[in-house]
């Protein structure tokens, strides 16, 4: 009944491979877009600053990472170095004056060609042996961070992101963060919604799938394997200089360390390898979970008068966490993702469920 | 079932009128208290907790900060910077007056929004070391000894024991290779050129439990002080490869961060001779430490384990909230309105004078140009039991320091902010 499919029937190429051929998808996106528009107006600040800001940031940046992984099929454990780059390159070209629209650019091609670099040497490697050549630029952008006081900033190790100034206006206000945030998620998305459907998304697919048999349809792996890493990164760069620009208004390595990037592979695998919407819950269900289990905790054991210690406070949450995890890992392994498709594939013949079998 | 619920609920809400009827009338003071309790500074903050929750209970048996109760919410942020941002926004529109987050990353994340908003942060020991800056950062109190500062200490001592020639003296610096631990590095080195003793430097890298070739080099360097930069389990580690390459424990020199849980893994008899750089007097001697237990943990009104009373990072709990209350005092004395503005309360803690809680630290001034105090610590021994101090309050090379903190606030001016 919601996802009707009567009366969509295609008779040109045109709308055969239009985004949202459904009605109900189509304006179930529009309802989203409109939210994400007006949500300085509909959200408090504290929301608008605390929750939907970070999920923002994080979805574009665990897009960018879903890019690499879920349709090129190359692991990548060190993204948070990636975007560590491309954070630090803006702050470095902002200080050194560059217009900040240009800092941008430059921050996701220096990611680029840093990421394309290790990603090359990685080549030559697959699988498990590719994700611990990642791990590697991981520990070497980490070294050089904390090694190098002229990109890292010495001892106080804390370089300030400037005020910026983007087309003319200058952002410092929370709903003017915000908007550079929607902005750069919503071009990730539409690029990503677009990538899908061209001869380039479709020869990530085929490389993913097995690229020795890739290549021998003429898909020349090795190309498609570079352009992937090195898109990726731009985007990773890009989004990284955008987190400290809106988020963190300040760098310090330890704002990129491993366990960052472990945090964004999570939100990938839980969200959805490939899926687009997956990315969205999965940086959801990772960043914003465990604070809101936390707050959720707190409440029920204050409302039931508990005398809980702090510290089994603090741990509670992880514990509830964690059943979470492996509660998704058991009964859907393909993600949250897979969890929405369930549901929208069980409406779309609803109430005449009879009929899908 | 319906029953038992309305049955809590009535209780709560009779504990709550019970427990502060005295402040019925009067307009509390908020701290928030956000730290890491379940993740990488778990060796730490729990402790820094139970002191702070004893402290200001304490006080508010005694009828608040000038009549006024102290409410001190403590909260989890994992280390994660977004969460420590989440807590911040939260309580910032709650009518918090002050801030604290006791990790480094999450303090740095934090700072520029405090900055930005005007809302007093405490930073000890932790964060950005040039924030003692209080003409810089007008919103931060670290209120403590910077590590360059405690690195210029341990050196004069270094001197003092060499009867006040370090000449030719061999000091190994041995750290945890990032920001934390390569910190005192150009103060070691400045001090190293002016006092012409020899330094060298051997790190080891994260997580540090790999120590070896480190301890390797000192042996063959025979140094005649060995300066450690790291905390808690490390300690240990460090202290199986002493023995290994039959280095004295008395040639060891730790940072602050060393408590009574790392003595007992390391085995208090083993540990005997070693020497740590100390901010804040440890055991159950000082006159306030004993109130806490006979007021609060006597009557079973304790807010934690009785054994952690006394301890290192307990009583520095409790020193860093004594400071931030008197903070308070100040401003409520100096006639501030309420509900106390961040501002009032800046002003307050900025007013700080001679204030040493009776002997459980050395007196903190503060002024709105130093956040950080005079920067005195003392270097004490372990003789098997206790912590006995072998020297008194003293602070060295404070222009040298306060040079470091300039030039890196600069830069931070420099930023445009």
């Amino acid at each position: 009944m919601f996802y009707r499919q009567a009366g969509v029937h295609h008779s040109n190429y045109k709308t055969d491979s239009a985004l949202f051929p459904i009605p109900f998808d189509k304006w179930s996106i529009y309802t989203m877009l409109a939210l994400g528009i007006f949500a300085p107006a509909i959200f408090g600040s504290f929301a608008l600053t605390s929750y939907l800001l970070p999920w923002m940031i994080w979805a574009g940046a665990a897009l960018s990472l879903n890019l690499l992984i879920g349709w090129a099929g190359q692991f990548h454990f060190g993204y948070a170095a990636v975007m560590s780059i491309g954070g630090y390159t803006a702050i470095h070209a902002t200080l050194a004056g560059i217009p900040f629209e240009i800092a941008l650019i430059l921050a996701g091609l220096m990611s680029m060609v840093v990421g394309v670099i290790f990603g090359a040497a990685a080549m030559r490697v697959k699988g498990l042996y590719l994700a611990l050549a990642t791990l590697a630029m991981q520990f070497v952008v980490d070294w050089v961070l904390t090694h190098v006081p002229a990109i890292g900033g010495g001892a106080s190790a804390t370089l300030q992101a400037p005020d910026m100034t983007l087309l003319g206006f200058k952002i410092t206000s929370e709903v003017g963060y915000y908007y550079v945030a929607f902005g750069w998620l919503l071009l990730v998305t539409l690029f990503l919604l677009n990538m899908r459907r061209t001869g380039f998304g479709r020869a990530l697919v085929a490389v993913r799938e097995k690229d020795y048999a890739a290549s021998i349809l003429g898909v020349n792996s090795f190309y498609f394997k570079s352009v992937a890493f090195a898109v990726s990164s731009f985007m990773g760069g890009v989004s990284g200089a955008i987190l400290v620009f809106c988020f963190y208004h300040a760098v310090t390595p330890e704002q990129f360390t491993v366990n960052v990037s472990i945090q964004l592979l999570a939100m990938v695998i839980v969200g959805g390898l490939g899926s687009i919407i997956g990315s969205y819950f999965g940086a959801a269900f990772i960043l914003l979970l465990p604070g809101a289990l936390n707050t959720l905790v707190a409440y029920v054991s204050e409302l039931l008068g508990l005398q809980i210690g702090i510290e089994t406070l603090a741990h509670l949450p992880n514990l509830f966490y964690g059943i979470l995890i492996i509660g998704f890992l058991l009964y859907e392994p393909l993600g949250l993702a897979k969890v929405y498709d369930n549901i929208r594939k069980y409406l779309m013949v609803w109430p005449f469920g009879y009929s899908k079998r | 079932m319906l029953k038992r619920v309305k049955l809590l609920l009535a209780s709560a809400a009779c504990a709550l009128v019970i427990g502060q009827p005295a402040f019925a009338a009067d307009e509390p003071i908020k701290i928030a208290g956000i730290y890491d309790l379940s993740k990488v500074y778990t060796f730490i903050s729990p402790q820094i907790a139970q002191g702070a929750t004893d402290y200001i209970n304490l006080i508010n048996s005694k009828g608040g900060v000038e009549g006024h109760p102290v409410v001190y919410t403590v909260g989890d942020h994992g280390n994660e910077p977004q969460r420590g941002i989440e807590g911040y926004e939260k309580f910032k529109r709650e009518g918090y007056v002050l801030f604290d987050f006791l990790s480094s990353p999450v303090s740095r994340a934090v700072l520029p929004r405090a900055m930005k908003d005007g809302n007093p942060m405490l930073q000890t020991f932790v964060g950005r070391a040039d924030a003692v800056d209080g003409d810089v950062f007008n919103w931060i109190f670290p209120m403590a000894p910077t590590y360059w500062g405690q690195a210029a200490n341990i050196v004069k001592f270094i001197e003092d024991q060499a009867g006040g020639d370090a000449k030719g003296k061999k000091v190994a610096f041995l750290y945890l290779d990032y920001a934390f631990g390569q910190e005192p590095i150009p103060i070691l080195k400045a001090l190293a050129e002016k006092k012409g003793f020899d330094l060298q430097l051997f790190p080891y890298p994260l997580p540090g439990t790999d120590q070896a070739s480190a301890w390797t080099g000192i042996r063959r360097y025979k140094p005649d002080w060995v300066v450690h930069w790291s905390f808690a389990g490390l300690h240990v580690i460090a202290s199986k490869q002493m023995k290994r390459n039959k280095i004295p424990m008395s040639k060891f020199i730790s940072v602050n961060w060393i408590n009574e849980v790392d003595l007992k893994n390391i085995g208090h008899e083993r540990a005997k001779g070693l020497k740590r750089s100390e901010p804040v007097v440890a055991g159950r001697e000082p006159v306030i430490i004993q109130e806490i237990l006979n007021e609060l943990y006597a009557k079973g009104k304790g807010s934690g384990d009785v054994d952690n009373v006394g301890a290192t990072y307990y009583n520095t709990g409790v020193a860093i909230y004594a400071i931030a209350l008197e903070g308070m005092r100040n401003a409520i004395k100096s006639g501030a309105s309420f509900p106390l503005t961040p501002a009032a309360v800046k002003a307050g803690m900025e007013s700080i004078q001679g204030f040493d809680v009776h002997g459980l630290m050395p007196p903190v001034n503060l002024s709105s140009s130093n956040h950080g105090g005079d920067g005195k610590t003392r270097i004490s021994e372990w003789d098997g039991e206790k912590w006995v101090p072998l020297t008194d309050w003293f602070v060295a090379e404070s222009d040298l320091v306060w040079q470091e903190v300039k030039k890196h606030s600069a830069e931070y001016v420099k930023s445009g902010k």
